[in-house]
Parts: structure tokens; C-alpha cells; sequence
């Protein structure tokens, strides 16, 4: 799919209404430089945010602003750019300074911006025993109980990195005792269920809601011997499935894990583990209330940054 | 220890809802961060205001891991919630949609002012009381 950007060089002073003239004829959102913010820090700690920062070795405007946005193939262009320069054009007549203002056009395709990451991605140890190895790069195990889960993200969750991802595949090294079921719920690149059977799981079944993530999964788990008997498909949530499993694992948000508890809690059998990573902070507590509402024993909380993962057991003979 | 930023970006989007698309794929793509570890990020975090556009901006660390904070929603956003209107005019000189006062001018440019790099609060009042009228608002008092 190609994308036409629009970029508008002007003044700090104008940025908001510059902004929202863009997004009133069709962009979703814009970026923004402005010279302005970058005058307003200084070199050392960053902000409110927990950096350090050398302006100097950071590209940046030294005057003025650009305000850039995006239009898919379906928004004429020849009809808003017109437009788009008649506001600008306007702007002097409200009180504001847009300066010697230019507005310049471009095509972008997505290929060039969908992979640009890929450069900086290389393999990392996740865990104790689990290493994410990007598919474009050779890596050999560097001792001898290292496991190596091999990704292409492409456009699906999970690169094995974020802290939910972390927290999940610390979780099933926590449980997994080997030849276990397992179902993976919003399986997104597959990146849980290859590390599951890594650690030793048995039969594994992986469902996304979305058909770019099944197919991404199901291209992760080719490149992964271990995985070739995992079965992946579409599915939303666990609406439907009917075959329980040992452990049920969810790194998904917050949001959706609240319905799936009792889907979760059904499919169980005693002892059962449900693994659920994907909360931020805020929704922690009420995560874990719903689960023990249900029945669940928290078995041991993960943190990670402001994200949290959560053991969970469906209740034995011993307890 | 803290770790060096080597990028800053900043975006407006909407909150809950961001997609790998751009603004956000360009810009993410290009400053080496994993675009879908963004959106999901920052759509957990920002669930709360689903749909309403709003700044984020971005710290990119040299190991391309990143970091954000939002910032208070755009000031266009602003100024419609306060006249009770879901949309500014596209034809701001002719065609007047809305009235905000002088003194809900001031509460926004106040509410706005560390984003606005405005020298003054006059100065961000000016900024919001211009962009009010970009958006076919009349400004009365």
C-alpha cells in the first residue's frame, strides 16, 4: 500500500493548528519537530522520562517546525492539498504567524518503514534458558541448556522483548514440568508457544483473533523444528473450544483477559495453570480479583517495568 | 544507570487505538523501534481516553528500547470539548461553527502552557485564541 506524506515546514507557534487542519482532511495523526522543544531541554537528564540526553547527538531542528501526516490511497490528494493550503493561507488572518510556510508532497510505500527496524534487532537472552534469535541472523547457543526460539515479527506482537513477553516465558519456565498441554491464547507471532515446547511442553494449540498474526505465527513456527507439531489457527479468545489443557497461557491485555477468565477456568482441569501476562499497573488489582473471584489460586505475581504477569492455579485435593 | 537517548519523537494520536500505520510506522520505523511493541504499549496505557487524539512523545535509548509519556490532548481537541462540538469548519472565515469565551481561551492555553513552548500564558492564549478561530470558533469577551 502506498501512503502520499504531507509535510509542512512552518512555525513552532502554529504547530497546533497546523496539526489539526492536517487531521481535519483525513490523517489519523501527525509528527511533530519543533525546534521549540528541543530548546526547552537541556543535556543531562532527560525530561520526565528516566534518560540522559546530548542534544548534540541527537538530529533535530534548529529552527521552526515540521508537522508531517499520511493519507492513504483513498484520500484524493489533488482534493485536500488545496484546501490544506488555503487554511495555512489563513492563518495570518487569526492572529497567528505561520512564517514562509512550504508544503511538500511525497509518496512513501510501507515496505518502507515496515522492516526499517529489523537493523536493530538482534538475539537476545529473555531468560534463563530462553534466547530470541531474529530469523535473518546466525546465532549459535552459547552454553549448552540455552533454547533458542528463531522470530520474524513482521507486523504481529511479539519480538520476544517486551516485558510482557519476558514475564510469560519466565512464568513457563516457572510451571512447566514437560509434557504438558497447552493452549496459547492471541498467539500473535507465536513467540509463547515455540518457547513452550522448548521448555518441554507437549501438545501445544495457538489461536489469534487475527489472520495476520496466524499466518505470521504459523511462518514462525517453520522456522522452529521443535514447533512443527503446533497447531495454530484463528479463533477469538477461547469461544468455542471445547478440548481443555494443562496450562492455559494469555499475554494479552488487561482488557480481554477479564472475559476469558472463566472460558479459562472451564477448559482447566485441577491443578491447572493459567498464565496471564500483558497488565499494566493500574489494572493489576483487578486482574487478580477477578481470577480469585473465579476460583484461582495466585500462585506467584512477575513484575516487570509498570507490566505485571501472573501464575495462576485452578485449586487441587491439596488445597 | 540511565540510559542515553538517542532519538525523541513525537507524535498525535489517538489514544487506545494507535496502529502500526503511519504517523506512527514511519516515524517508529525509521528510529529503530519495534512499531508493534509500541502500539501495544501505548494503547494499554492510554485505554482510558480510547479514540481522543492525543501527544505522546517518545524516547528512543540507544539500545532501541523506548520510553513515552503523554501529554495533555491537542488544543483543537480542547477547544471543541469546551464549545460542545464534535467538529471545527473547514471553512473557518465563512462559516462559524461554535463560540468559546475569552476565559475558557485562558483555562486551555493554562492547561496547555508546557506543551504550547509559549513564552507567556499571553502568548498561549494567543496560540489557542488563533487556532479556536482556524477552526471557525468565534471568540467572545
Amino acid at each position: 500500500m502506498k501512503w502520499t506524506e504531507i509535510e509542512v515546514t512552518t512555525t513552532s507557534e502554529v504547530v497546533e493548528p497546523v496539526s489539526n487542519i492536517l487531521m481535519d482532511e483525513g490523517a489519523s495523526g501527525v509528527k511533530i519537530d519543533d525546534a521549540k522543544d528541543f530548546d526547552n531541554l537541556e543535556d543531562g537528564k532527560f525530561g520526565e522520562l528516566s534518560g540522559y540526553i546530548k542534544k548534540a547527538d541527537i538530529d533535530h531542528l534548529n529552527s521552526g517546525a515540521k508537522i508531517t501526516a499520511y493519507y492513504p490511497e483513498t484520500i484524493f490528494i489533488p482534493e485536500i492539498l488545496p484546501t490544506i493550503k488555503q487554511r495555512l493561507g489563513q492563518l495570518r488572518e487569526f492572529g497567528l504567524n505561520p512564517g514562509n510556510y512550504q508544503v511538500e508532497t511525497k509518496e512513501v510505500a510501507e515496505s518502507d518503514w515496515a522492516t526499517a527496524w529489523k537493523k536493530y534487532y538482534h538475539p537476545v537472552r529473555v531468560t534463563r534458558f530462553l534466547t530470541v534469535v531474529p530469523s535473518w541472523e546466525k546465532y549459535d547457543t552459547t552454553v549448552t541448556d540455552e533454547k533458542l526460539i528463531v522470530l520474524d515479527p513482521g507486523m504481529a506482537f511479539g519480538t520476544g522483548t517486551h516485558p510482557t513477553t519476558k514475564l510469560s516465558l519466565m512464568a513457563l519456565e516457572t510451571v512447566v514440568r514437560g509434557g504438558e498441554s497447552m493452549i496459547d491464547v492471541g498467539t500473535g507471532s507465536g513467540v509463547l508457544s515455540i518457547g513452550a515446547k522448548q521448555l518441554g511442553v507437549g501438545d501445544v494449540r495457538a489461536y489469534d483473533l487475527d489472520e495476520v498474526a496466524v499466518k505470521a505465527a504459523q511462518s514462525n513456527l517453520d522456522l522452529n523444528p521443535v514447533a512443527k507439531d503446533i497447531q495454530v489457527a484463528a479463533n477469538d479468545l477461547l469461544n468455542g473450544i471445547e478440548e481443555g489443557a494443562q496450562i492455559i497461557v494469555a499475554n494479552i491485555l488487561a482488557e480481554i483477559i477479564l472475559p476469558l477468565v472463566l472460558q479459562a477456568w472451564d477448559l482447566l482441569p485441577e491443578n491447572g495453570y493459567f498464565l496471564t501476562s500483558g497488565i499494566i499497573n493500574k489494572k493489576f488489582d483487578e486482574v487478580v480479583a477477578a481470577q480469585e473471584k473465579q476460583g484461582f489460586k495466585i500462585r506467584q505475581t512477575l513484575k516487570m517495568g509498570d507490566w505485571y504477569g501472573i501464575i495462576a492455579q485452578k485449586p487441587g485435593d491439596d488445597d | 544507570m540511565a540510559k542515553k537517548v538517542a532519538n525523541v519523537v513525537k507524535l498525535q494520536i489517538p489514544a487506545g487505538k494507535a496502529t502500526p500505520a503511519p504517523p506512527v510506522g514511519p516515524a517508529l520505523g525509521q528510529a529503530g523501534i519495534n512499531i508493534m511493541g509500541f502500539t501495544k504499549e501505548f494503547n494499554a496505557r492510554t485505554a482510558d481516553q480510547a479514540g481522543m487524539i492525543i501527544p505522546v512523545v517518545i524516547s528512543v535509548y540507544e539500545d532501541r528500547s523506548f520510553d513515552f509519556i503523554t501529554k495533555t490532548p491537542p488544543a483543537a481537541v480542547l477547544l471543541k470539548k469546551a464549545a460542545g462540538v464534535e467538529k471545527g469548519s473547514g471553512e473557518p472565515n465563512t462559516n462559524k461553527v461554535a463560540t468559546v469565551t475569552k476565559d475558557q481561551v485562558k483555562e486551555i492555553a493554562q492547561t496547555k502552557m508546557q506543551d504550547l513552548n509559549a513564552a507567556d500564558v499571553e502568548a498561549a492564549m494567543r496560540m489557542v485564541e488563533g487556532t479556536a478561530r482556524s477552526m471557525g470558533f468565534t471568540v467572545e469577551g
